[in-house]
């Protein structure tokens, strides 16, 4: 068979494979085009899955007729000046969405440029080119694709159901509205309105309400934001707290230069910044923006531009894990509020079957709290005035309490009243000999004493770890490990920084390492299985915390063999002690296995349960 | 089957051999021992598959056969039957019941089947020696303290037992500390293929020594070993492993010497110890011309010194140990004098007492 060169409609439609995957990647393709087009609000409209029709509406700047006409050409493009690959400011920049789509689907696009008087319209029919005509239409461009991939059947055998590729839509439009908060987004999919979001006002808050209607309520309460900056990388974003967890990544979004991308990069920072706050096998909720000066990232290594490659990896790396472990650090004792609003669910569902005899309004808002969906909103303040007068009576009943109950044991002095204003409140009593209830200005505390005092002692024995170097001790027969090449050049790489914590090692041969000292702390351990672990972690993350981490859980056992357990009478002074001890330590809001060490009732949620409010 | 057996006599056998029946099997039969009427005497077999113990006790066989019955629940009713007691066995052929009968006390217990109860088969042992039980029992306690409990090193967890020159020597070695024990080597040794003797085995025959004075016959074949104390016989499989070049990482020119008494040594080192708290915490020796300072530091918890005098007259030099491997040794050592022979602060050391030259062990150092 003879070569021969392959028609322009075929070359699109090859591209079209790579670009147009599914219905979800002509939506994201449209929704990038508008946002580079400066559009305040998108209108995204599926039918079919996407296949019978996707309709993107934006009132962005807009095209006049030549551009027009120069859209549907492949490789136009208006987003790449000076053919610079290396400084891609915009969403897209291969010129290849449109034409692709054209090619395999019956493509619409009416466009009215800003400051002119008419719009225009031009059609492409599986490849065919339209003349250009003039249409109505009020502001900015909107983009019609019927009968989607009626040009490659191969392709259309492929779709998954009509509500998996709305999913799939779904998804794509909530990443880029993740991405773009001053930007309003409405996407309907099918009869349904499937996503509405009003645009956010501009700053953090705004973005974290976006972020809030996109990851849920719980995200917008349990929040940090964070941000760090360092020779040209910028990350913001917003970290959930380790108390709110999930047992899949699904939540955990990273967004560059604003484009939602998929990076193995995050999934080992986020393990590396949350390490021991966290329980094996669950994953925080986050959200990060990752900003770089164009040329240091390139976006040009996928064609759906889903992954990226960074000039730097260890330094955003270094980054993202500074800036969670600082907001993690600040966050201190802070415990997921969504533990709090649990437990007063809870306490509804109990006392809502009791008093299921109250009167009709009573009766009604019962039924409405033992609904799975309820969830107080993150209570407000109260008025100061209000709180204290709230204060007097209920200072008076404690110390009035007698000591009839075995399992109470209340604080008889009253405590000094500065006490009410610290976060975590003044000790009132001790229930079950394993609970401390304290109280705040405006709420009650309760703490797991055991789970709060073993972490303190943790993050103490973590301290001298990290302050003292760690003893090494000696092998009477240097270990021989077979790693592989590659892998013993990245040990050899770190020596330094692994004999820092205890293991020394030097390359031995091709391929293998001598490990001469181990660290005192961990005994007689598995030095084979550890030191194959440390080179898979340096070899595919650049960096690993598994030694640290080993260490670390030597600590966390002693740290729960020296504390106080459950069961102990702890005395009023013993109680304030802890308390105040839990707010000076970072981390103290999650014991070593991620459980909360406290949670906090709200006295408007409280006295919602009364049906006060 | 249908026996009378004494009490006492029944309960020394099950003592003997329900130690090595684990607790959790997964195989129901496991936590079983097997009763087995030969002439007047009947044995008492139990096994973990990887060892088993055979001790033969006298009784009154009135019927021959066979049964296998939990073994730690029969030892936990025998031990409970008062002193002197004459305990009845007996299976009815058609049925699944021991019933165990003693005074008024009677006992019914779900037996399996004797067919069923896994053989070690011992097969031929290429060599056998006769030695002294407190020769042998010596042996273990100076070596077994050192054995690894480390799993992905298996060829460490035990005690490896072979010929050298003229001497029967016992290693175990954790790559932290070794411990090496040797004495004359028995006719019958020589030749003998280098085992090593896993933990557990180890752990069993110590405990079957500690009741008798007489000599042991010792059986080795390249996979199983087995021990004749008595009435008993421990056979075991070997672990299937080859042990490192020990005698390699012994030092041989170490100049620094050191004389210390053992008692001495070891109460300091088990008072500033005190302090050391957590494992991991090094304790410094600080050498000096007759001298030893001992001592630990813990930011948490304080520190302790303390000095006592010693023999030495090289160049002054600190060294530090971990405190329990130190204590641990300690305790191995009799004589009042013993000598540490040392090179620098992070080479090997070599202890033992200075008498005896058929103990020594080495001991890597720590680095603070």
């Amino acid at each position: 068979m003879t070569i021969r060169q392959l028609s322009p409609e075929t070359i699109n439609r090859i591209a079209a494979g790579e670009v147009v995957e599914r219905p979800a990647s002509v939506v994201k393709e449209l929704v990038e085009n508008a946002i580079d087009a400066g559009a305040r609000d998108i209108d995204v409209v599926t039918a079919g899955g996407g296949l019978s029709l996707i309709r993107v509406a934006d009132d962005g700047h807009g095209m006049g007729p030549t551009d027009l006409a120069l859209a549907v050409e492949r490789h136009a493009t208006s987003k790449l000046t000076d053919d610079d690959l290396f400084d891609i400011r915009t969403l897209g920049f291969r010129g290849e969405a449109l034409p692709s789509i054209g090619s395999i689907a019956l493509l619409t696009i009416q466009s009215r440029a800003h400051g002119t008087p008419e719009a225009h319209e031009i059609t492409v029919a599986r490849g065919a080119k339209s003349a250009l005509k003039p249409t109505a239409l009020n502001r900015g461009t909107c983009i019609e694709v019927r009968e989607l991939f009626s040009a490659t059947p191969a392709r259309l055998k492929f779709m998954k159901s009509e509500r998996a590729e709305n999913q799939a839509t779904t998804e794509v439009v909530r990443r880029l509205a993740m991405a773009n908060p001053q930007v309003g987004f409405s996407l309907t999919t099918g009869e349904r309105a499937s996503l509405r979001l009003p645009q956010a006002p501009p700053g953090t808050d705004g973005h974290l309400a976006r972020l809030g209607r996109i990851m849920g309520a719980d995200f917008m309460a349990d929040a940090l934001h964070l941000s760090g900056e360092r020779e040209g990388v910028r990350v913001t974003g917003f970290a959930g707290l380790p108390t709110l967890n999930r047992p899949d990544t699904a939540m955990q979004f990273l967004f560059v230069n604003g484009r939602p991308v998929r990076d193995k990069l995050l999934v080992g920072a986020v393990r590396a910044a949350y390490g021991d706050l966290i329980p094996k096998g669950r994953h925080p909720l986050l959200a990060l923006f990752v900003d770089v000066d164009p040329p240091e990232v390139d976006v040009n290594v996928h064609p759906a531009k889903v992954e990226v490659r960074f000039r730097d990896a260890a330094r955003v790396r270094s980054l993202i894990i500074g800036g969670l472990r600082g907001a993690l650090d600040q966050a201190g004792h802070r415990a997921s509020a969504s533990g709090g609003a649990a437990t007063l669910a809870a306490f509804a569902a109990v006392t809502g079957v009791q008093g299921a005899s109250g009167s009709a309004s009573s009766a009604q808002a019962w039924s409405h709290s033992n609904s799975q969906s309820w969830r107080p909103s993150r209570p407000v303040h109260a008025p100061t005035g209000f709180a204290e007068a709230m204060q007097a009576p209920l200072t008076g009943s404690f110390a009035g309490f007698d000591a009839t109950s075995a399992d109470t044991s209340p604080i008889a002095h009253a405590p000094a009243p500065d006490l009410l204003d610290r976060p975590l409140g003044a000790a009132r009593a001790q229930v079950h000999a394993t609970y401390i209830v304290a109280q705040t200005q405006n709420s009650v505390v309760i703490v797991d004493q055991h789970a709060a005092h073993e972490r303190l002692v943790y993050e103490r024995f973590k301290a001298m770890l990290a302050t003292g170097s760690v003893t090494r001790q000696g092998l009477l027969i240097p270990e021989i490990v077979e790693v592989g090449e590659a892998e013993a050049e990245v040990l050899a790489d770190h020596s330094m920084d692994l004999a820092e914590l205890g293991l020394a090692l030097e390359p031995f041969g091709t391929g293998a390492v001598a490990v001469r000292e181990v660290p005192a702390l961990l005994g007689d351990t598995d030095i084979q299985g550890l030191v194959h672990d440390l080179a898979a972690d340096l070899l595919h993350e650049g960096a690993s915390k598994r030694l640290r981490d080993r260490l670390e859980a030597v600590c966390s056992t002693m740290a729960c063999h020296g504390s106080v357990r459950a069961g102990r009478r702890l005395t009023g002074p013993e109680m304030n002690a802890l308390l105040r001890e839990m707010e000076a330590t970072p981390n103290s809001g999650q014991c070593n296995h991620g459980r909360p060490t406290w949670v906090e009732l709200k006295l408007t949620d409280i006295e919602r349960l009364f049906g006060r409010r | 089957m249908r026996l009378v057996i004494e009490r006492g006599e029944l309960l020394r056998a099950l003592g003997h051999v329900t130690s090595v029946v684990e607790r959790r099997t997964t195989i129901p039969i496991l936590s079983n021992v097997m009763l087995k009427t030969a002439g007047a005497s009947v044995e008492f077999k139990a096994t973990d598959l990887e060892r088993e113990v055979i001790e033969q006790a006298n009784a009154e066989v009135t019927q021959p056969g066979a049964v296998t019955v939990p073994a730690h629940m029969l030892h936990d009713i025998v031990r409970k039957l008062p002193d002197g007691a004459q305990v009845e066995l007996k299976r009815e052929p058609d049925k699944d019941r021991l019933t165990l009968t003693s005074g008024t006390s009677r006992f019914a217990l779900q037996a399996l089947s004797a067919e069923d109860f896994p053989d070690l088969s011992p097969g031929e042992m290429t060599h056998s020696f006769e030695i002294g039980a407190s020769e042998l029992k010596r042996l273990i306690d100076k070596t077994r303290f050192a054995i690894s409990t480390e799993e992905t090193r298996y060829y460490l967890n035990g005690i490896y037992l072979h010929t050298a020159g003229h001497a029967l020597r016992a290693v175990a070695t954790d790559g932290h500390r070794l411990a090496q024990v040797e004495f004359e080597m028995p006719a019958g040794a020589d030749g003998m293929p280098g085992i090593i003797v896993p933990r557990k085995t180890v752990n069993e025959l110590h405990r079957l020594l500690e009741d008798t004075g007489a000599s042991v016959q010792v059986g080795v074949s390249k996979a199983k070993v087995r021990f004749e104390i008595g009435t008993v016989t421990l056979t075991s499989k070997l672990i299937d492993g080859s042990f490192p070049d020990y005698d390699r990482v012994i030092p041989k020119n170490n100049d620094k010497e050191l004389h210390v008494s053992n008692a001495a040594f070891k109460s300091a080192v088990d008072r500033v110890s005190t302090i050391a708290s957590e494992r991991g915490r090094a304790v410094k020796l600080a050498l000096d011309a007759d001298k030893l300072t001992l001592s630990v530091n813990n930011p948490e918890g304080g520190s302790a010194t303390e000095e006592i005098d010693v023999g030495y007259k090289a160049a002054a030099m600190e060294i530090g140990f971990n405190a329990r491997y130190l204590l641990d040794i300690a305790g191995q050592l009799e004589s009042d004098d013993v000598v540490f022979k040392l090179a620098d602060s992070g080479s090997p050391t070599v202890v033992r007492d200075s008498a005896d030259a058929t103990a020594l062990y080495v001991l890597m150092p720590m680095r603070v």
